[in-house]
């Protein structure tokens, strides 16, 4: 008897960052009052006809690109047909046939371990309104209606809840990166539905499909109790049918749903209101132009300046940061220290953002540079933050200023001496081996400078000074 | 006389959503098939091109500018729904989710 098998197999839907919708020229917006971005395309109202959004195709084909597609130079659209309140025209425009991009692949890694998942194909298509449900009554807001999103679609290359997480992580990134999408699943612009199956050979098992779980680690838990729950029926000899289920967060299971229409019952045709489009392939390369260094890129130009592994991931997770370390030619690693660090809490602190202060691109090489040849320690950078981030003061003359009111190392012998020869107790306790005196020491030393002077060249000389003794 | 099955009658009238009386539904059977036949003509036809043909018009769709937006009022839309509930259009519960 051998092992099952987990095979996983995701949909993502990703909303695009447009202004307006993909076929209708209402406004694309989250959150507000219920149906106040809407007109009569909308409704389908006699006489309405779908008209295509540039922006979208744009954004539909930079992901393609950026997840490695090979793009299909026409685009068409379908209809895919179904009769529900929640749509209208009795069908939504998506593309069944002739999807913008086929044949892509996401790199992952885990555990170590790199393997690319195969991207099916990604298409376009439209949303649908979004419906909240009472007793005998449905509430309908068109607000969501023909909102663009992506479909992307993975082949079942996913052997376990990592790898489908890992994936989802790597997809969300670069669709974040591309600006093609916000990807916030908690406010619905990025949704997953998962589709597992359990086998003991290469032969795909039947799989189910579970809709439209919340975040990446609830996908991580609906795939392991949705594998085991498959293993538990084959194992009692029950077969799996192919059917859709829903998440439950809270018992941890996975429900069935009632069944929906699938395959011929959509009855797919090519949507005729909407005459075919070329690609061109200047149109495409330049697409490509406008893709920014993509995560993992970055990843390897921070690994390759020697910042530590904890601190990529950081700068990777903030965006804004990352960006404004492009094209950085300085330290690296001093740079990312001061970004993630002092210059993180403040932003955090104050709520701004790295472009609404005063410290430009230009002002923090200098400042980073500065660090980087020891000409102001960190105890000087954290004294003249404020001022670096809040005036336009020129940043050779707040350093001037506050070294002039620092003192000099022969200055700091002097003054290490006198407190050494005022404190003989410390001293007796240093030469006992109590760690506290000198801490003492250097304390009384900081004092008297205020702050101003390099701790560790203050440790070296208070050291020298007690070895004298 | 060829016809259609009770339940594809019926699978089509769930797709559609409509209700169909037990006494309607021969009727339907005769009638769905006639319609399948006829469209079933287009099968006949010698297509020399492998081309998916969407439109017979042969030019490009023209694309919409991204910031070009229009939008009307909820009320003037209120006219043409069955029910509405404040900002909201109301419909039987839909329990098919």
């Amino acid at each position: 008897m051998g092992e099952y098998k987990t095979r996983v197999g995701i949909e993502v839907h990703c909303e695009l960052k447009t202004n307006s919708k993909m076929f209708v020229d209402s406004i694309n917006n989250y959150g507000g009052m219920a149906n106040v971005n809407i007109n009569e395309i909308d409704f389908a109202l006699p006489g309405t006809l779908p008209c295509v959004n540039e922006y979208g195709i744009m954004l539909g084909l930079k992901a393609a690109l950026a997840l490695n597609c090979t793009i299909n130079k026409k685009v068409v659209f379908d209809r895919k047909n179904y009769f529900y309140p929640d749509l209208p025209k009795g069908y939504q425009i998506t593309q069944a046939r002739n999807p913008i991009g086929v044949n892509g692949y996401v790199e992952i890694e885990v555990e170590g371990k790199k393997k690319k998942i195969g991207i099916h194909d990604i298409h376009i298509e439209e949303d649908t309104c979004k419906s909240t449900h009472a007793d005998t009554k449905s509430y309908l807001d068109f607000n969501r209606n023909g909102v663009p999103l992506i479909e992307i679609v993975s082949e079942p290359d996913m052997e376990n809840e990592k790898e489908a997480m890992a994936y989802l992580e790597k997809l969300k990134e670069i669709l974040l990166y591309t600006n093609v999408s916000d990807c916030k699943m908690e406010e619905g612009s990025m949704r997953c539905d998962v589709n597992v199956s359990v086998s003991k050979t290469e032969t795909l098992g039947t799989r189910t499909e579970t809709k439209n779980i919340g975040s990446i680690s609830s996908v991580g838990r609906a795939i392991l109790v949705e594998s085991n729950r498959q293993i538990q029926e084959l194992e009692q000899g029950n077969t799996i049918q192919e059917e859709t289920r829903r998440f439950d967060e809270k018992q941890n299971r996975t429900i069935l749903m009632r069944v929906k229409e699938t395959g011929n019952d959509y009855r797919y045709f090519p949507e005729p209101d909407i005459p075919p489009y070329i690609l061109e392939d200047t149109f495409i390369d330049e697409v490509k132009e406008k893709i920014e260094v993509l995560p993992d890129e970055r990843r390897e130009i921070y690994r390759q300046a020697g910042i530590q592994s904890i601190n990529i991931e950081k700068l990777i997770a903030n965006k804004e940061i990352s960006d404004y370390l492009r094209n950085f030619s300085g330290n690296l690693v001093i740079a990312s220290n001061l970004l993630l660090g002092e210059i993180s809490a403040y932003l955090n602190k104050t709520g701004k953002k790295i472009g609404d202060t005063f410290l430009s691109k230009e002002k923090f090489a200098l400042l980073v540079d500065k660090l980087d040849r020891k000409e102001i320690n960190n105890q000087i950078f954290k004294e003249i933050l404020i001022e670096l981030m809040e005036t336009d003061h020129d940043i050779n003359k707040i350093v001037e200023n506050k070294k002039s009111a620092s003192f000099t190392e022969e200055e700091l012998k002097v003054l290490v001496a006198r407190i050494v020869s005022s404190n003989p107790q410390s001293v007796e306790d240093y030469k006992a081996g109590k760690d506290r005196a000198i801490k003492y020491l250097m304390g009384q030393i900081m004092k008297e400078t205020k702050g101003s002077s390099d701790p560790t060249l203050v440790n070296r000389l208070l050291q020298e000074e007690l070895a004298r003794k | 006389m060829d016809k259609l099955t009770k339940e594809e009658v019926l699978h089509v009238a769930h797709l559609a959503r409509i209700k169909v009386e037990d006494s309607e539904i021969e009727k339907y059977q005769i009638e769905l098939k006639q319609l399948l036949d006829d469209v079933d003509q287009i099968k006949d036809i010698v297509v020399e091109s492998q081309e998916l043909l969407v439109t017979p018009v042969e030019h490009e769709t023209i694309l919409r500018n991204d910031s070009d937006t229009r939008e009307v009022e909820f009320n003037m839309i209120k006219k043409n729904v069955p029910a509405t509930n404040g900002n909201f259009v109301e419909v039987p519960v839909m329990v098919n989710e």
